[in-house]
């Protein structure tokens, strides 16, 4: 099999997971964006691989696997920047909900001991 | 005439079910009026029962988030309900409570905006301690004082009072895990005054330091890190 039709194939089948997943509500569309991004580029990338050649030699890389590995690199190093940065924004959420809890669960109780002590004296 | 300033004690007690209700009990014979509240930071033990049974309020965490996130909640609370000055008294009893009103007072007196109890300005102090760790805390002094120009001599120690100014900074931002030398530079950058007063400290009653052993290289290069990440964020 060539190389190319490989590359298409590949890109198809993340893109059909990536759409299964949004279907079954399994990822939001705000993070599955960059998944689909990603895999339109690369089928595009696949399908004309002229351009990909083109762009490659204009950079300055001898080899264009050796762009495609670096661009792919980038690609990742980006995605677990952005990732790292959901992670801390929920930790700081969560912490944020879990003082909240803490500190209304202590006033809950206190109404509900105020309130029956009120009951008491009627 | 001014009103008298509102107190408050947080404890923040992590699985100290053994010690916590007789830690509230010493301080409440000593400052009847001061309230106090313990921040149990999701205990797996019944520390939130002991401590109200001896008499004091208790927010449970749902979950353990350290230190640094029980300390803020009580801060919150704080700012919430309008508190002029809050003393932090370690929940392990290791803390004595009849060295409260000296940590207390410089802020009462408006002298000071954080107040540090600490266990080596006093000649006598029973207190001993690992090498490694005296190590430690010795390289914060020094490094604060790079920074910050004031000279702490016990940069760790979780015994210490806050005026309001600074409850109501410490309140949205508050350091994580190990915050104590770190909240001394962030009270500095927004201007605190801060100074220490001589506190003896007892062995510790019950549970273990947040601080252990094995884990002093980390904590070290830990909080050396957050402490110069601290002097080039942005500031709210």
């Amino acid at each position: 099999m060539e190389t190319k039709t490989i590359a298409i194939l590949f890109s198809i089948v993340i893109l059909m997971l990536v759409i299964e997943m949004i279907r079954r509500q399994k990822m939001t569309f705000k993070y599955s964006m960059f998944w689909l991004a990603a895999c339109v580029i690369v089928l595009f990338a696949a399908i004309y691989d002229g351009l990909i050649a083109t762009i490659a030699h204009f950079i300055g890389f001898a080899l264009v696997s050796n762009f495609v590995f670096f661009t792919a690199t980038i690609f990742f190093i980006m995605l677990t920047l952005l990732l790292t940065l959901y992670v801390n924004e929920q930790n700081n959420r969560s912490e944020t909900l879990a003082q909240a809890v803490g500190i209304l669960e202590c006033k809950i109780k206190k109404l509900e001991s105020d309130l029956s002590d009120q009951q008491k004296q009627k | 005439m001014t009103r008298a300033k509102k107190i408050l004690i947080l404890v923040p007690a992590f699985n100290e079910g053994r010690v916590i209700g007789r830690l509230v009990r010493e301080i409440r014979e000593l400052y009847p009026h001061y309230p106090i509240l313990v921040i149990n930071d999701g205990s797996h033990d019944d520390t939130a029962k002991k401590a109200e049974e001896a008499g004091a309020r208790v927010i449970t965490l749902p979950y353990n988030l350290g230190i640094g996130g029980a300390i803020q909640c009580g801060y919150k609370v704080a700012a919430e309900e309008d508190y002029d000055i809050t003393v932090q008294i370690d929940g392990d009893g290791q803390h004595d409570p009849v060295y409260l009103k000296t940590v207390l007072e410089p802020i009462l007196d408006d002298k000071l905006d954080l107040c540090i109890g600490s266990r080596f300005l006093s000649e006598s102090s029973g207190f001993k301690s690992t090498f490694m760790r005296r190590i430690g805390i010795r390289f914060f002094s020094h490094l604060l004082r790079l920074l910050t120009g004031i000279f702490i001599t016990d940069p760790t120690s979780g015994y210490r009072a806050t005026g309001k100014k600074i409850i109501h900074k410490f309140a949205p931002h508050y350091p994580i895990d190990f915050p104590e030398p770190e909240a001394i530079l962030i009270a500095k950058l927004y201007g605190a005054r801060i100074g220490e007063v001589p506190v003896k400290m007892r062995k510790r009653l019950g549970g273990i330091s947040s601080i252990r052993y094995f884990k002093t290289a980390y904590y070290m290069i830990k909080v050396t890190l957050a402490i110069l990440i601290d002097m080039i964020k942005k500031r709210y």
